[in-house]
């Protein structure tokens, strides 16, 4: 597929992963702001009740309006008697219950006090008058001085009240709105943190998932398709995996389609070769009933030899298409290799007897148990010795030995000129191209020792 | 004289076929097609089959054949030498030959055939100084005239040398044939069999005549 013409099918941008990630932090963004006031409103609201529950606050609030009304009510009783200042004061306890409230003459000794604390003393002196002021400015408590009748010489009057009851509810609220401010906007970015792992979780699960699918192949080797069923990214990117898997598939159904078409041609081509060759056999043997010369009579021999080659050489080629494609049926089983190898020179024994080789055969009392299959290894061992018996007759020496060691070590060996010698009829090399591949195929080792003084062919269990 | 029943598409091989076989003293009955093979069967003495046939194709006329006439021996005849082919062909097929074939190798595993299948045996075989005469189960000395009395199994290891002449036989495939049970890793049986017989038929027993010692594989009868 040309990725630059790779258009996505039935993805909008709504539904992708970006948008949706960009969505999630939108929200946790947008959800701060928001989220401060709510709480405010919430705490004011509950801050609200405390001021509706109590007249303190409202009464208490306004430290300037209690101050002007102390001033005020000092002023009014400017040159009146002291039982008249008492009762202005008692009248402005009831009004403000929860003030302490009390008068100093003008000689400097302590009269009315609501409610009497013990804390005062009865003879103001001078210095006592400036702590006492200094205290009530720094203390807890609100307090406030005014000369009766705006002079000093009638006494002053104190108005004093605890700090705490001036604070509104809301001002009380926002005391402890501060921790519940960070657990709030702890709480978003925890929720945000848990929405972000949940969704890179889910990203992580579908592509593990497809990580999976292709690692682990189907019966025949390729991946099986995975199901789609979200159109986003990764959707996509499985719907391009399942493509891929359907485009292998149809590859390789193509390749076996063109491999079975090629062995049936070969197949094919070989029984026509073979028809032609055997009316040629026909003919030259129909010759040989004739009257014929020494020399005529060669001819026909070599003519039959070529033919019986010829033969051999299809018969290789057919071997070799199936072997080469996996077609040629493969049955192992546990088999006596001493036994086998004895069966197979006890059928080429005739052959190099009338060739006149020496035949040295050294194979154990023992049996030696391979897994292989039976034919392959009687054909791997009929290529090799129709090799000894073509190639090596020069060496008049053929030797088939057996060890014990190892699981079995099998050797065939010659005194021909060796395989780097070319022999008169080449192109045998395909037989011992199929005697290699099956051994692999069988899972033996194969070692072929080739040099002017002959050849070795060791075969044997990989350890 | 033997009838075969030979089944082929080839005209000039067929021809040929049936030529030298008839010279070699066998009664042809050639088909081209072997639609009608299963008529003709009955009365052969061994069919001689070949694979690609028009219609029809070898293997299912030769599965057909051997339902209908199981006592008859098939001898496959091919150009394909595919190995999936020869496994199916040997499943009702005796034997199997490819071509190019030789003729003399086709009437040779005629031969072998028809004497595997039972069809009367030789009154004698003469096998060096040796006469049998297997009807009887007898074995003479050829130059006296006397009978050699040999054990039953014995004879059976003689018999089963000549009913396979002039192949190498191993020990394993002697004694499974003679005993019937399976080879037993080192087993010494065949082999003091094989002494005590040569004892009876060899003039010399260290130095056989008859039963050829293959050194490292088996023995073997020439004829």
């Amino acid at each position: 597929m040309n990725p630059s013409n790779y258009r996505p099918r039935g993805m909008t941008l709504k539904r992708s992963l970006l948008s949706r990630y960009m969505l999630i932090v939108l929200s946790a963004i947008m959800i701060l702001p928001i989220s401060l006031p709510v709480v405010s409103v919430v705490a004011f609201l509950q801050g609200g009740g405390k001021v509706a529950d109590t007249e303190d606050s409202k009464l208490y609030r306004d430290g300037n309006r209690l101050e002007s009304m102390w001033h005020m009510e000092a002023a009014k009783l400017g040159n009146r008697s002291p039982q008249q200042i008492d009762a202005a004061l008692e009248r402005k306890k009831t009004e403000y219950p929860k003030a302490e409230l009390f008068w100093v003459d003008g000689s400097g000794h302590t009269r009315l006090q609501l409610p009497e604390t013990g804390q005062l003393p009865d003879q103001w002196s001078a210095s006592y008058t400036v702590q006492y002021m200094k205290q009530g400015v720094s203390a807890d408590d609100f307090t406030i001085v005014a000369f009766i009748g705006g002079s000093q010489s009638e006494g002053f009057m104190v108005f004093k009240i605890p700090r705490v009851l001036m604070q509104s509810g809301a001002a009380e609220a926002s005391k402890s709105i501060g921790p519940i401010f960070v657990i709030v906007v702890l709480i978003v970015l925890a929720i945000f943190l848990f929405i972000s792992l949940l969704f890179f979780y889910g990203i992580r699960k579908r592509l593990v998932r497809l990580q999976a699918a292709m690692a682990i192949p189907a019966g025949n080797g390729i991946p099986a398709p995975v199901a789609t069923n979200q159109p986003d990214e990764i959707g996509q990117l499985e719907l391009a995996f399942n493509e891929m898997v359907g485009k292998l598939e149809a590859s390789r159904e193509r390749e076996a389609n063109e491999d079975g078409l090629r062995r049936d041609l070969i197949a094919r081509l070989s029984h026509d070769l073979r028809t032609p060759l055997t009316a040629i056999r026909a003919h030259a043997f129909g010759l040989k009933q004739e009257r014929l010369t020494e020399e005529g009579r060669q001819s026909l021999q070599l003519i039959d030899r070529k033919i019986e080659y010829v033969s051999q050489l299809i018969e290789n080629l057919l071997s070799f298409t199936l072997l080469e494609s996996g077609k040629y049926p493969y049955r192992s089983e546990r088999i006596d290799i001493v036994r086998l190898a004895r069966a197979s020179i006890a059928g080429w024994y005739p052959a190099f007897e009338q060739q006149g080789y020496e035949i040295d055969i050294n194979l154990p009392e023992a049996q030696i148990y391979w897994f292989v299959d039976p034919e392959w290894m009687e054909r791997v061992l009929d290529n090799y010795f129709q090799n000894v018996l073509r190639h090596a007759k020069s060496g008049g020496y053929v030797a088939l030995r057996i060890s014990g060691e190892h699981g079995g070590r099998l050797t065939i060996a010659d005194r021909g000129p060796g395989m780097a010698e070319t022999s008169d009829e080449r192109g045998a090399g395909i037989g011992l191209a199929i005697a290699s591949l099956m051994l692999e195929e069988m899972g033996l080792f194969s070692e072929i020792v080739s040099g002017s003084e002959g050849t070795f062919i060791h075969i044997g269990t990989k350890s | 004289m033997k009838q075969v029943l030979y089944i082929e598409d080839d005209k000039e091989i067929g021809a040929w076929v049936k030529e030298d076989l008839e010279r070699r003293g066998y009664t042809v009955d050639w088909l081209l097609a072997g639609d009608t093979a299963m008529d003709r069967v009955i009365g052969a003495d061994i069919v001689l089959l070949d694979v690609m046939l028009p219609g029809l194709d070898g293997f299912t006329i030769g599965q057909r054949l051997k339902k209908e006439a199981p006592q008859v021996p098939i001898l496959m005849l091919s150009a394909r030498t595919a190995v999936d082919d020869k496994l199916q062909g040997l499943r009702f097929a005796d034997d199997y030959l490819t071509k190019p074939f030789h003729p003399d190798e086709l009437a040779a595993r005629l031969d072998v055939l028809l004497r595997r299948y039972g069809q009367p045996l030789e009154l004698e075989i003469a096998c060096g100084h040796l006469i049998i005469k297997p009807q009887q189960q007898a074995v003479y000395d050829g130059r006296t005239g006397g009978e050699i009395s040999l054990t039953p199994k014995q004879l059976q290891i003689l018999f089963y040398f000549l009913d396979n002449p002039n192949r190498i036989l191993t020990k394993e495939q002697i004694y499974e044939a003679v005993w019937g049970d399976p080879y037993m890793d080192g087993d010494k049986t065949v082999m003091v069999h094989i002494r005590y017989l040569r004892e009876k038929i060899e003039d010399d027993p260290s130095n056989p005549l008859i039963i050829e010692t293959i050194r490292g594989i088996g023995y073997r009868v020439k004829r």
